[in-house]
């Protein structure tokens, strides 16, 4: 038996390690269990010259096709959008392109402002100071004096814009629309003991340099230093409840596939929205028979996926677009707030993102046609390499709770734990948002000089980063899982700090939100210790 | 280098025929370019070896040759690696029509290996070497262009 702890965390990454750190002060005993391991930043394919190819194997985002032991696979049959993600300490951090926008003060209030959707029960207000907090620990770079936000200062100064930056700012202000450089969690100067960017270009299958804002770097060091524990290798099967509805613990296996049980006072989960939905509903009890913290009957449901179409433009001139870091460099807001006249409610943000390597653009010119073998190969790869500009259109997906996360009746992990299923569709108001957005991308990038637009799939299938809503905080515990800081309307002392308690998604990668919900919560239970389960 | 590993497959090297049949499509996948700056896909022995290997082990690859070989001896009387260049081309474009996922498979698995060649990479004006430790340069970038952005306004909307 192992001997019992305060706070069981379960998941290491981005919102456990940030979660962690900040009850770290507490005193209180801390464990974290993690299901993959630490990454060996030696292992990154930044080392290696075939670091293009690793994107497709070992560091897939995909867990379908990695299929690491720590990996649990994930039927996405029923989706369009497969899900991605990063089992280990770090978790999703480690694959991530680290780009780290806010939501904006209209995210958190789509029914009082657009008549969609539910309100937060927290708004902006209350999550900016822990944005702060995070963009210090995550070293967020950027500029002040962005628009499209309320007032506040990255503490780092911007990534390059590059020639490709330049190049779409120009097409940008043609058009008299907004853009800005992007707050990115990339060290652009000595930070916290981490070394500056070089623009390796590889952030999507780890930073080897570790400038890029992997919780394994930032927040985890400080935590371990300050007294919590971390055990990986971990797996968590089910979490254990009494008859008076509290948690006792959780039941996992080791890193040598033994059955253990971790007893807790608190148990906090931050398994992202897929992971944390399937825990619960892998927790049932006669007490529970639908799944854990599950009366609502809100786990799992209102799956929201962030759908991203995307064109590429093709410039005559050399851009080096193939170089720097890899999340968006500039993005345009212009199209985010709702505009009635644009035939959907909420919006969308253009992502520019940078050009391939030379190994990328070969494969995905012949796999498309653009570069096609034969005679006019080489020509064709000089006229796309380092010449290309991605936008990608990153659209607000509103809760639908005919999209969901349950239990696959077959599938399961090494461990025999059953797997999740997603069952998700794109709606109707995505739809329109999304031809809105292809058109507006289109009309950037020719407005930029692009004499050829490449076009995708709609919307991209392996897109899936983003898994939010699946057990949504509110105030009804009729309507919702947990209430505003976090706890279980059902199991007063079971917490989710993760994804899944986004009401609604905004249109912008929600790292940053997560975490700053994350500390939220951790700061709301340190001021009711005495009272924490009321 | 890392390369994709093919299917398992019953064969493990090629017949001369095919494998001459083999050079003279990678020779038309990746042929040289025409000023003569970039080195067709055959004319690379790593590459070369590699798509044998991987033509060796999968049934799908060989039948392909098998099919082509067949094919050039229909219509032209000769092997495909014997025909002139415009001969070849009608043989191949007839049969990436008929057998798409051949030549898909075969093209990919070509620019996947011709793209890690220090040879090629350093014709591309790029340092044959991975990203780290030294990485790239990338230029700031003007952000006075900016100006206009930041005279328009606000543009978010107050919620609280």
């Amino acid at each position: 038996m192992n001997d019992p702890v305060d706070i069981l965390i379960i998941g290491a990454g981005a919102s456990g390690a940030a979660f962690a750190w900040s009850m770290a002060d507490t005193r209180m005993r801390i464990l974290c269990l993690e299901q993959g391991d630490w990454v060996n930043p030696s292992d990154y394919p930044a080392t290696r010259r075939d670091w293009e190819l690793r994107a497709d194997a070992d560091f897939s985002p995909d867990p379908n096709v990695r299929r690491r032991r720590e990996d649990y696979p994930v039927n996405d049959d029923h989706s369009p959008i497969s899900v991605l993600n990063f089992n280990g300490v770090g978790g999703g951090t480690i694959l991530y392109a680290a780009h780290f926008p806010r939501l904006h003060p209209s995210d958190f209030r789509v029914r009082s402002l657009d008549g969609v959707a539910d309100d937060w029960p927290i708004d902006y207000s209350t999550l900016e100071p822990w944005y702060a907090v995070n963009d210090h620990h995550m070293g967020v770079a950027g500029l002040a004096g962005d628009p499209a936000y309320p007032p506040h200062q990255p503490p780092l100064p911007p990534v390059p814009l590059g020639r490709l930056g330049e190049t779409m700012a120009r097409g940008f202000n043609r058009l008299g629309w907004h853009w800005w450089p992007s707050e990115i969690a990339i060290a652009t100067r000595e930070h916290e003991g981490r070394a500056p960017c070089i623009n390796l270009g590889t952030c999507k299958v780890g930073c080897a340099q570790g400038a890029k804002g992997t919780v394994d770097i930032t927040y985890w060091p400080l935590a371990l230093r300050a007294g919590v524990r971390l055990k990986t290798r971990c797996r968590v099967r089910e979490i254990l409840v009494d008859d008076n509805d509290m948690a006792t613990g959780v039941v996992y296996y080791d890193s040598d596939g033994r059955e253990q049980v971790q007893r807790a006072e608190v148990v906090v989960l931050a398994c992202n929205g897929i992971g944390t939905p399937r825990l619960l509903l892998n927790s049932t009890s006669a007490r529970f028979p639908h799944g854990l913290a599950n009366r609502s009957g809100q786990v799992g449901k209102n799956l929201m996926m962030h759908p991203w179409a995307a064109v590429r433009g093709v410039f005559d001139e050399p851009l080096d677009s193939q170089f720097g870091p890899q999340a968006v460099c500039i993005l345009s807001q212009q199209f985010y707030e709702t505009d009635p006249g644009r035939g959907f409610v909420r919006g969308y943000n253009l992502q520019v993102t940078r050009g391939f390597g030379p190994l990328t653009t070969a494969r995905t010119g012949h796999l498309r046609g653009d570069i096609p073998w034969g005679a006019g190969h080489h020509e064709a790869f000089a006229r796309h390499f380092g010449r290309t500009i991605g936008v990608g259109v990153c659209c607000e997906d509103l809760p639908e709770e005919c999209n969901t996360v349950t239990l696959d009746p077959a599938l399961t992990d090494s461990d025999g734990i059953p797997a999740p299923r997603i069952t998700y569709r794109l709606a109707d108001n995505t739809r329109r948002m999304i031809g809105h957005g292809l058109e507006r991308a289109r009309e950037a990038l020719r407005a930029a000089g692009a004499t050829e637009i490449l076009e995708n799939p709609v919307p991209m299938r392996a897109t899936g980063w983003h898994q939010l809503g699946t057990a949504r905080m509110g105030t009804d515990p009729q309507r919702s899982v947990v209430n505003e800081w976090g706890r279980s309307h059902d199991v007063k002392n079971l917490f989710i700090v993760d994804g899944s308690v986004f009401v609604t998604s905004g249109g912008v990668n929600p790292t940053p939100t997560i975490q700053a919900i994350a500390l939220h919560v951790a700061d709301a239970m340190k001021q009711r210790l005495a009272n924490l389960f009321d | 280098m890392t390369t994709p590993s093919p299917t398992p497959g019953a064969d493990a090297t090629l017949t001369p025929v095919r494998r001459e049949t083999l050079r003279a499509v990678l020779g038309m996948l990746v042929p040289p370019s025409p000023d003569g700056r970039m080195p067709g896909a055959a004319d690379l022995p790593e590459v070369l070896r590699h798509i044998e290997h991987v033509a060796a082990e999968l049934p799908v690859m060989r039948d392909g040759l098998d099919m082509l070989q067949h094919e050039a001896m229909a219509r032209y009387g000769a092997a495909f690696a014997a025909l002139d260049h415009a001969s070849r081309s009608i043989v191949l474009d007839e049969f990436a029509a008929r057998h798409p996922p051949v030549l898909e498979r075969l093209g990919l698995e070509t620019v996947t290996c011709y793209y890690q060649q220090d040879g090629v990479i350093e014709r591309l004006g790029m340092e044959a070497r991975p990203p780290y430790p030294v990485g790239y340069q990338v230029l700031p970038g003007d952000l006075t262009l900016l100006n206009p952005v930041i005279a328009r306004g606000k543009i978010y909307r107050d919620a609280s």
